[in-house]
C-alpha cells in the first residue's frame, strides 16, 4: 500500500469524501549574463493537500509535513471549514464532481534532473551569451535554463488513485542593444516551455538563435517607429500564444463566467447563454482544449480533482461551443466543460484553469498569407500585454515587426503595438496558416486566483492574418 | 508557530556547524499559518487552511556561490535533507566559475520584531464578514494568520519578523455588474469597523446604479484616487526604480536618472519603512535605511540597489531586495483637500482604480492599462454617471510631471494582499492626484 493510501486509511475522519494529493517537485535553474554565471539555484517542494467534502461542501487543509499527527490536524481543520461552509456555502455539490479514476501519466521526457550538469550548462549558456556579443551596442546578453520534475499523487476515499510524473524545461535568451538612438531588446524561448528535458538542447540551433536575436536588436536601433495606422496584421506563433491565452483562454474559464474571479483577475464578456450561439471569430477559427498533445506543456491524464482529461473543441468554425471549467463549474452552470481544475502546488486549492489551448492549423501557406497582404505589418514575440477585466479591450506590444507592402516583407519597424476588442478582432481573422507554420509552445507564468496561483499552460498556433487592425508605435 | 523562533534558531545553528573551511551560509526563512477563504456572492466558495515553511540556503565556498530552497520542518529528517544538499552543493560548486560580484554574509546585528496581537478565531471573523454582507453581492478573499520572515547567517546575524494580520479584499456588485472595490485590513479585529467599511462601500455602490456613459477615446482631465496611484507605483517595481535594470538598459526612468527629464516639483516618492508593514532586512539580512528618497520634488535621488548590483556597477548599495522593487513606497501629499476634489476636477474623469498595467514603451515611461470599478464622468464638479471602462496609454513623465496639478493632502495606506507562492508583507501609502490630461485610447 502506498504511503498516501496508508495516511488516508489512518485518518478516521467522518466525511462524504476525502482525498489526499501530494505534490513533490524538484527544480534547477541556471542563468548567465554577459558571460558571467549569474545564478545557480535548486529547490525542492513537498507537501500535501487534504480535501474534505461534507454535505455538498468542500474545504481544504494543506501542510508540508507528512507526519500522521499533522495530517490529521489539517484534515480536522478542513472538516471544520467544510461544516462552516454548510452554513454559508455557495452551492451544494453532488458527489458526481469527484468521479473515481485510476491511472498514471508520464511525460515523454528523456533526460531529467539526473542529467543536470551545472558545469556543462554554465559552459553552454556562457557560449550562447558570447555568441550574442556581436557589437559593443549589445550591452546585455542573458541565457538561462530551467528544469522541473514534479510528481503528483492523488488518492481518495472513492478509490481514485492517480500518479502523474511530469518533467518540463525551458531555455531562454535575450539581447539588449543600446545606443544614442535608444534601447531595444530581443528574446528567444520564453514561450517554449514543454515536457522535454535536457535532450532539447541543440547547441548549433541555439547559437544561430543567439546571433539572430542580437542582430535583430541591433537592427531595431536603426529602425523607424511602427506607423500609427489601421492595416492588415500578421502575427507569428510566438505572439499568437499570448493572443490565444488572453483573449480566448481566460474569457472561457467558467469560474470567471460564474463571477468567482471578479475581485481579482476579473470576469468575462462571455455569458452562459453564449455557448452554442456566440460567433466568437471567423469560420476559420478552431480552438481545442487538448491534453493529449505529446510533450506539450499542459498535457496530463487527469486534473487535480481526478477528472480524466480529453480533447474537446472550445470553438468550432468560429462558434463558441464549450468553456474551460471543472466538474464543479459544469454542475453549477449546467454546461459542458473540460477537465481543467488545477492547482499550482500542494498549498493551493484547484481552480478552473487553462490546459493546452490550441488554435488548430488551417489551409494557407505562409507565402499565400503574405502574398495576400497589400499593406500591413507582421509582428513577432510578445513584449507587453494588457487586457481589461472582462477580457475585451486589449493592447499588446511586440519586440519585432516588418512592414508588408504588396505581398512582401519590407522595412523593419520598432516598438510595434496593436489593440482591439476580443470578439470583433477574432472575427477579423482572415487567414490561418497550415501545419508548416504551426508551432507548439507553453507559458509558465499564468497568474490567477485568490489566493494567487501561478500555472503552466500550453498553446499552439500557426501564423495568422487579421484584417484592419489598429497598430501603432512608441514615443510620447 | 509558538516555538518556531527557537526551532529555527536551533536548527540553523546545527546546520551552520556543518560548514568547513572557507564555506559560509545564509538561511532565509519564509513561513505562514494562513486561513484563506474565497468568497463569491457573499458565500463561501473555497476555504484552505495552510501551514507552510521554506528556507532558502545561500551557500558560498571560496569565491563561488549557489543557492537551494527546501521545506522547513525542523526535525532530524529535515536536517539530513539539508546535509545531503550541502554535500551536493560542494560537488556542484567545485566546477563553477568564481563570482566576480559575490555578496558575502555580513553582520547586520540581531533583531526581533514581533507583532503578537490576538485575533478572534478564523471562523468568527469570516462569520462576521458573511453575516454583515449577506444582503450584498460581495466577491473577494478573506485571509488571516501568522507570517514569519527571518534570516540567520554564519557570521552571527539573526533577524526575526513576525506579524499576525488579516484582510478582506473585496468588491461589491449591483445588478448591472458595476462594482466598487474596498479593502479591510489590519492587525486588530474590530467587527464594528468592518460593518462601517461595508456600509461605506454599499453607499458608494448606489452611485453605480446610474446608466454608464460611454466616453470616446481622447485626452481628459482626471483625478486618480490613491488606489489607482498605487497601481502606478506597482508598475514602477517592474524596472522603473531598479538600478540594475537601468544599468542593463531595461529601465523605464532612464531620462530621469540621467537628469534629462524631471517630474513635477510637487511629486516626491520614497522607500519609507516607518510604514511598519515590511521588515527592513532583505533576504541576506542586510538592513536598508529607514527612509530612502527615490524622487524628490521631481528630481531623481536614488534607485533601489542590491549589493550584487552595487558590486557589479561600482555604485552604492541600498541593501534592496534582489528584485530591486520597493517594499514600502510612500508618495508625499499635496494640498488638494478631499472636499474640493470634484470641484477642482471640474469636468473630467474620477478614476478609483486601474487594472492590468503594462509598459507600452519603456523609453518614454509609457504605461497602458484599464480603468476599473467605480470610475465616473464628472461635469462642473458634480458626478454625472459611471463610465464604461476605458484603456489608457500615457507616460509617467506626464502623469507625475507636466500634467500633474496637485496631490491630495491626505494619503491612504494600502496593504499588499498578494499571495503568489506565499502571503506577502508590505504595502504602500499614497495620496490621490489631479492631472490636467490623461490619454485614453480605446
Amino acid at each position: 500500500m502506498s504511503t498516501l493510501k496508508k495516511l488516508l486509511s489512518s485518518l478516521n475522519i467522518e466525511a462524504d469524501y476525502i482525498s489526499l494529493r501530494s505534490f513533490h517537485s524538484k527544480t534547477a535553474n541556471i542563468s548567465v549574463r554577459n558571460e558571467i554565471l549569474e545564478g545557480l539555484s535548486s529547490s525542492e517542494d513537498n507537501g500535501l493537500m487534504i480535501e474534505v467534502m461534507i454535505g455538498g461542501q468542500i474545504a481544504y487543509g494543506a501542510t508540508n509535513s507528512f507526519e500522521l499527527s499533522e495530517v490529521k490536524r489539517c484534515a480536522e481543520k478542513a472538516k471544520q471549514s467544510a461544516l462552516l461552509a454548510k452554513k454559508f456555502g455557495l452551492f451544494n455539490f453532488s458527489q458526481n464532481i469527484r468521479p473515481r479514476a485510476i491511472g498514471e501519466y508520464q511525460s515523454p521526457t528523456k533526460q531529467g534532473l539526473a542529467f543536470f550538469s551545472p558545469a556543462n550548462l554554465t559552459d553552454l549558456l556562457t557560449d550562447i551569451s558570447r555568441a550574442m556579443k556581436i557589437h559593443d551596442h549589445i550591452i546585455s546578453r542573458t541565457a538561462n535554463f530551467s528544469l522541473t520534475e514534479t510528481q503528483t499523487h492523488l488518492v481518495a476515499t472513492n478509490g481514485s488513485d492517480i500518479i502523474q510524473n511530469i518533467t518540463r524545461s525551458s531555455i531562454g535568451m535575450s539581447a539588449t542593444a543600446a545606443s544614442s538612438k535608444g534601447t531595444q531588446k530581443r528574446t528567444f524561448g520564453d514561450e517554449q516551455s514543454t515536457q522535454i528535458g535536457l535532450e532539447r538542447i541543440d547547441i548549433a540551433k541555439l547559437n544561430i538563435a543567439a546571433i539572430k536575436i542580437a542582430s535583430e536588436a541591433l537592427a531595431l536601433l536603426e529602425a523607424e517607429e511602427c506607423p500609427n495606422s489601421t492595416m492588415d496584421l500578421i502575427l507569428a506563433p510566438d505572439q499568437m500564444f499570448l493572443q490565444i491565452h488572453e483573449s480566448i483562454g481566460h474569457p472561457l474559464e467558467l469560474d470567471r463566467i460564474l463571477g468567482d474571479e471578479r475581485n481579482y483577475a476579473g470576469w468575462s464578456f462571455v455569458k452562459p447563454s453564449d455557448f452554442g450561439s456566440l460567433q466568437y471569430g471567423s469560420k476559420l477559427m478552431n480552438v481545442t482544449f487538448d491534453p493529449t498533445v505529446s510533450g506539450q506543456n499542459a498535457s496530463y491524464y487527469a486534473d487535480d480533482t481526478g477528472a480524466i482529461a480529453t480533447r474537446e473543441y472550445l470553438i468550432k468554425d468560429g462558434l463558441l461551443v464549450r468553456g474551460l471549467g471543472s466538474l464543479e463549474s459544469q454542475e453549477r452552470l449546467n454546461l459542458p466543460g473540460v477537465s481543467s481544475q488545477r492547482s499550482a502546488s500542494w498549498n493551493r486549492a484547484p481552480i478552473d484553469r487553462m490546459g493546452n489551448v490550441n488554435l488548430e492549423p488551417g489551409q494557407s501557406s505562409f507565402e499565400e498569407i503574405l502574398g495576400s497582404v497589400e499593406r500591413g505589418v507582421m509582428m513577432q514575440t510578445t513584449r507587453a500585454w494588457s487586457i481589461d477585466d472582462y477580457r475585451n479591450k486589449f493592447q499588446f506590444g511586440c519586440e519585432y515587426a516588418q512592414l508588408i507592402e504588396n505581398g512582401k516583407l519590407t522595412k523593419l519597424v520598432k516598438n510595434p503595438n496593436y489593440r482591439g476588442i476580443t470578439a470583433p478582432f477574432w472575427n477579423q481573422l482572415k487567414m490561418v496558416g497550415d501545419k508548416n507554420s504551426y508551432q507548439v509552445g507553453g507559458l509558465t507564468n499564468c497568474g490567477k486566483g485568490e489566493p494567487n496561483q501561478i500555472m503552466y499552460v500550453g498553446h499552439a498556433s500557426p501564423v495568422c492574418l487579421f484584417s484592419n487592425i489598429e497598430v501603432f508605435g512608441g514615443g510620447k | 508557530m509558538n516555538n518556531f523562533y527557537t526551532t529555527f534558531e536551533n536548527f540553523s545553528k546545527k546546520v551552520l556547524n556543518e560548514l568547513t573551511g572557507d564555506e559560509s551560509l545564509t538561511l532565509t526563512l519564509s513561513a505562514e499559518n494562513t486561513f484563506f477563504s474565497r468568497i463569491s456572492n457573499a458565500k463561501i466558495r473555497q476555504i484552505t487552511n495552510l501551514h507552510q515553511a521554506f528556507v532558502e540556503y545561500k551557500f558560498i565556498k571560496g569565491n563561488k556561490t549557489l543557492s537551494f530552497n527546501l521545506p522547513f520542518i525542523g526535525n532530524d529528517e529535515n536536517f539530513l535533507m539539508v546535509l545531503e544538499k550541502i554535500k551536493e552543493s560542494r560537488i556542484w560548486i567545485d566546477r563553477l566559475p568564481e563570482d566576480p560580484y559575490l555578496v558575502r554574509p555580513a553582520f547586520f546585528g540581531i533583531t526581533k520584531d514581533i507583532n503578537d496581537n490576538q485575533l478572534p478565531s478564523n471562523d468568527e471573523m469570516l462569520t462576521n464578514v458573511l453575516d454583515f454582507s449577506g444582503h450584498l453581492d460581495l466577491a473577494g478573499a478573506f485571509s488571516s494568520g501568522d507570517i514569519v520572515r527571518a534570516t540567520i547567517n554564519s557570521v552571527g546575524q539573526f533577524h526575526w519578523f513576525k506579524t499576525k494580520n488579516y484582510y478582506l479584499d473585496y468588491s461589491l456588485y449591483n445588478n448591472q455588474q458595476k462594482a466598487v472595490k474596498a479593502l479591510f485590513a489590519g492587525v486588530n479585529w474590530n467587527a464594528e469597523a468592518l460593518k462601517l467599511n461595508l456600509t461605506d462601500s454599499e453607499s458608494k455602490l448606489a452611485l453605480m446604479n446610474r446608466v454608464s456613459k460611454k466616453i470616446e477615446p481622447g485626452q481628459y482631465r482626471a483625478f486618480l484616487a490613491p488606489s489607482a496611484v498605487s497601481e502606478l507605483l506597482g508598475i514602477m517595481n517592474w524596472g522603473g526604480v531598479s538600478m540594475g535594470e537601468h544599468q542593463r538598459g531595461n529601465g523605464s526612468f532612464k531620462d530621469l536618472w540621467e537628469n534629462k527629464k524631471r517630474l513635477s516639483p510637487k511629486f516626491s516618492l520614497a522607500e519609507d519603512f516607518s510604514l511598519g508593514m515590511s521588515p527592513r532586512f532583505n533576504d541576506l539580512g542586510e538592513i536598508a535605511e529607514s527612509l530612502m528618497p527615490v524622487i524628490t520634488k521631481g528630481e531623481f535621488k536614488n534607485f533601489l540597489t542590491s549589493t550584487r548590483t552595487a558590486n557589479e556597477y561600482k555604485v552604492e548599495t541600498k541593501f534592496s531586495l534582489d528584485s530591486e522593487g520597493m517594499r514600502s513606497p510612500v508618495v508625499a501629499t499635496g494640498s488638494l483637500v478631499r472636499e474640493n476634489i470634484l470641484k477642482e476636477l471640474g469636468t473630467g474623469l474620477y478614476i478609483s482604480d486601474l487594472h492590468y498595467l503594462s509598459w507600452s514603451d519603456r523609453e518614454t515611461a509609457r504605461v497602458t492599462g484599464m480603468t476599473r470599478y467605480a470610475c465616473f464622468w464628472v461635469e462642473n464638479g458634480e458626478i454625472v454617471s459611471p463610465i464604461q471602462d476605458l484603456r489608457f496609454d500615457e507616460s509617467l513623465y506626464n502623469i507625475f510631471g507636466s500634467e500633474l496639478i496637485d496631490l491630495t493632502n491626505y494619503a491612504e495606506t494600502i496593504t499588499n494582499t498578494g499571495s503568489y507562492f506565499e502571503r506577502e508583507v508590505g504595502g504602500s501609502k499614497t495620496p490621490g492626484i489631479l492631472i490636467s490630461n490623461f490619454k485614453f485610447t480605446l
